[in-house]
């Protein structure tokens, strides 16, 4: 008796733990964005300012665009980085494949590697390609590290997926894109759309990889973010930070419901 | 198997399609203009060369005020007098440039270059100009130097410049203080010592890597020698052994009175200022003269922090403008960087984002002196003559390279 009122009593504390967790940098963050004179020994902010914002909203600020840009990239490399996914996915799923193991490390050796000495490696393969200073090769490189994440989250959700339901369509008739269309892509979809989120995050995030490769000729959110945080304004760092988190936020509640309305 | 001949069909037109992305990518451009040939090339034809081209300058962006003035005035001034799109290119570290300059060097991509100018100085321009990946000697050439001192134009933390970048902005280094909090501030090395002894846990630096961090370790190697400061302008094995061994001993001796007991430090002059303004410290410091009046303009700091220097000193440096050796567009990078040496600029700037006037009053009109003369200064800014009489010149990178190092391993890690 007692431990039935204490778990549901439990488990709202733990959820509202959780929440405050998640919510508290963000909370922060926002308040941050518009507080003036905010620093001991006043517990809320004093004064408030829209100058952050102000100056966020201003055409010279160069954010719309970068923001567009980055939503451009992370499009096309979530998209591209899901369809060579999931032809690898499978082939890694299938368990006769011999030395897995050893072509999931090599697949992981680029995320492994330290940052700037994959960077750089990867910028001197992309200057004998032709391929620096332009947006395709900046969507190019962020494939590189997108392409394993996105792999290894769909081998879990194809491992999953029983291949006799190929065998079956096929049995009935079906050629092999019909196979694809109405068997193999709704089962995998989930982890398609999982894998797509992940592969979006990868690009969005990037920092190094577009200053290096896209030469600063491809200016994304992180670049402009990311000189506001060190040593520089606070209140326009914390507003860019909110702008960086906020789609791929609406992203993952998104597809949160869809995955809910799947199951 | 079927499948198996789908997967092969399907990468082989992924590696196709890369494959023709790489042949379709336009070959780039010749440069315009040759450095070797400058010295034959008058100055008119530079800007002819210049007009109607867009120049990119990759320069640290994190500040509104340093970017709305950029964005806005310098474009317009560059549009209208020299015809040049002027493009921004935040750089957070241009560390990471010289890098990419670096690779860009080995992979003999010697033109069509994404920077055409880059602000520079210290650590980075030595890599820079060891490597051979800055474009020059051009300095010389500008005819916008000579408002510019001499002693800007030769040594660039101990690097020779030898014209392969132009002088531009100057800082120097300050204390901050709470007046709310404080009277009268340490002003020596000596009496900072003795003030962080008696107030235990009220004093920290920014660890290195961090710019600010590695500013203050130089002062403490500088001033603990009691050695003359230009000794230290040339790097000498013996000078560095003796300076580094008492100036590691002043901090192991202040590092137990540190705040957490010197356990931990914080990373960036971002957070320092952070435990400033909270109470949880009681000094800041930062290479910019103007840092606290621009922090108490945007409501970071209270009205009654001020600044202050060492009675021995504190160092100072300029900042300079380099050409990358691929540039694109060199004689564009030329006309760029000698708007931003003329007076005009200089003036605008320090009116628009703070910061001390860089250039020699003496090769100025009257009404341009004049204009310096009337120069707004924060309320937190300490007087040009009072930073003048306390300036420093940095010393030999290899000094900072190696003590850096030696402060890693003998203090950090202890």
């Amino acid at each position: 008796m007692a431990a039935g009122v204490a778990s549901p009593m439990l488990r709202v504390t733990a959820l509202g733990a959780l929440g405050g967790l998640a919510a508290g940098p963000l909370v922060l963050l926002a308040v941050t964005s518009v507080a003036h004179h905010w620093y001991w020994p006043a517990l809320v902010p004093p004064q408030w300012s829209l100058r952050a914002w102000a100056y966020l909203a201003t055409p010279g600020a160069g954010v719309i665009e970068a923001a567009a840009t980055s939503a451009i990239l992370g499009t096309v490399v979530a998209g591209t980085a899901v369809a060579m996914a999931l032809p690898a996915a499978r082939a890694l799923a299938a368990r006769h494949v011999r030395g897995r193991r050893v072509v999931l490390f090599g697949l992981l050796l680029p995320v492994l590697a330290p940052p700037l000495a994959a960077a750089m490696g990867l910028h001197s393969v992309f200057l004998r390609l032709g391929l620096t200073d332009s947006h395709l090769g900046v969507a190019l490189v962020h494939l590189v590290p997108a392409v394993p994440y996105a792999t290894l989250v769909l081998a879990g959700s194809v491992a999953n997926f029983d291949t006799d339901l190929e065998a079956q369509a096929r049995t009935l008739g079906a050629r092999p894109a019909q196979v694809w269309w109405h068997v193999i892509l709704p089962a995998v979809a989930p982890g398609l759309a999982v894998a797509g989120i992940f592969a979006f995050l990868i690009s969005w995030s990037q920092y190094l990889l577009t200053l290096i490769v896209g030469g600063g000729r491809v200016l994304t959110l992180p670049l402009l973010l990311v000189g506001f945080v060190r040593g520089g304004d606070e209140a326009v760092g914390a507003a860019l930070s909110l702008v960086f988190i906020a789609p791929p936020l609406v992203l993952f509640a998104g597809v949160a419901r869809l995955l809910r309305e799947f199951r | 198997m079927r499948t198996g001949r789908l997967r092969h069909g399907f990468s082989v037109v992924l590696c196709a399609g890369v494959a023709l992305a790489a042949g379709c990518a336009p070959e780039p451009a010749g440069p315009d203009l040759r450095a070797a040939d400058l010295a034959a090339t008058p100055w008119e034809t530079i800007r002819a060369h210049a007009r109607g081209t867009t120049v990119h300058v990759g320069m640290w962006a994190g500040d509104e005020a340093r970017n709305r003035f950029f964005q806005g005035p310098v474009t317009e001034a560059v549009a209208a007098e020299l015809g040049v799109t002027l493009r921004i290119t935040p750089l957070a570290d241009v560390a990471d440039l010289v890098s990419k300059l670096l690779n860009e060097r080995r992979a003999g991509r010697r033109s069509g270059g994404s920077i055409d100018v880059v602000w520079i100085n210290g650590e980075n321009f030595r890599t820079a100009r060891q490597a051979g990946v800055l474009w020059g000697p051009f300095a010389d050439h500008l005819p916008n130097i000579v408002h510019y001192p001499d002693a800007a134009k030769h040594r660039d933390f101990g690097t020779d410049i030898d014209g392969f970048e132009a002088p531009w902005e100057v800082a120097q280094f300050v204390f901050a203080y709470d007046t709310a909090r404080i009277t009268d501030p340490p002003r020596t090395l000596g009496a900072l010592r003795q003030w962080i002894e008696r107030h235990p846990g009220r004093f920290t630096y920014p660890a290195v890597p961090d710019f600010t961090g590695s500013a203050f370790l130089r002062h403490v190697l500088v001033h603990a020698s009691g050695l003359d400061p230009e000794a230290f302008l040339h790097f000498d094995e013996a000078r560095y052994a003796a300076a580094s061994a008492r100036a590691l001993d002043f901090l192991a001796a202040i590092r137990p009175h540190l705040w957490r007991g010197g356990e931990t430090y914080p990373a960036t002059p971002a957070d320092l200022n952070r435990l400033f303004v909270n109470h949880e410290i009681d000094f800041s410091m930062n290479y910019s003269p103007s840092f606290a009046s621009d922090r108490i303009a945007r409501g970071e700091f209270p009205e009654t922090v001020r600044t202050f220097v060492l009675e021995e000193g504190t160092l100072s440096n300029y900042s300079y403008l380099a050409v990358p050796f691929n540039a694109s567009n060199p004689a564009g990078a030329l006309a760029v960087i000698d708007h931003l040496l003329s007076p005009a600029h200089a003036l605008a700037r320090v009116r628009a984002i703070g910061g001390l006037f860089p250039q020699s009053v003496e090769s100025l009109t009257p009404g341009d002196r004049q204009a310096v003369a009337l120069l707004p200064r924060g309320p937190a800014t300490l007087a040009a003559e009072t930073l003048a009489r306390h300036r420093i010149p940095e010393p030999d990178a290899e000094y900072l390279v190696r003590f850096e190092r030696d402060w890693l391993r003998e203090v950090l890690q202890q």
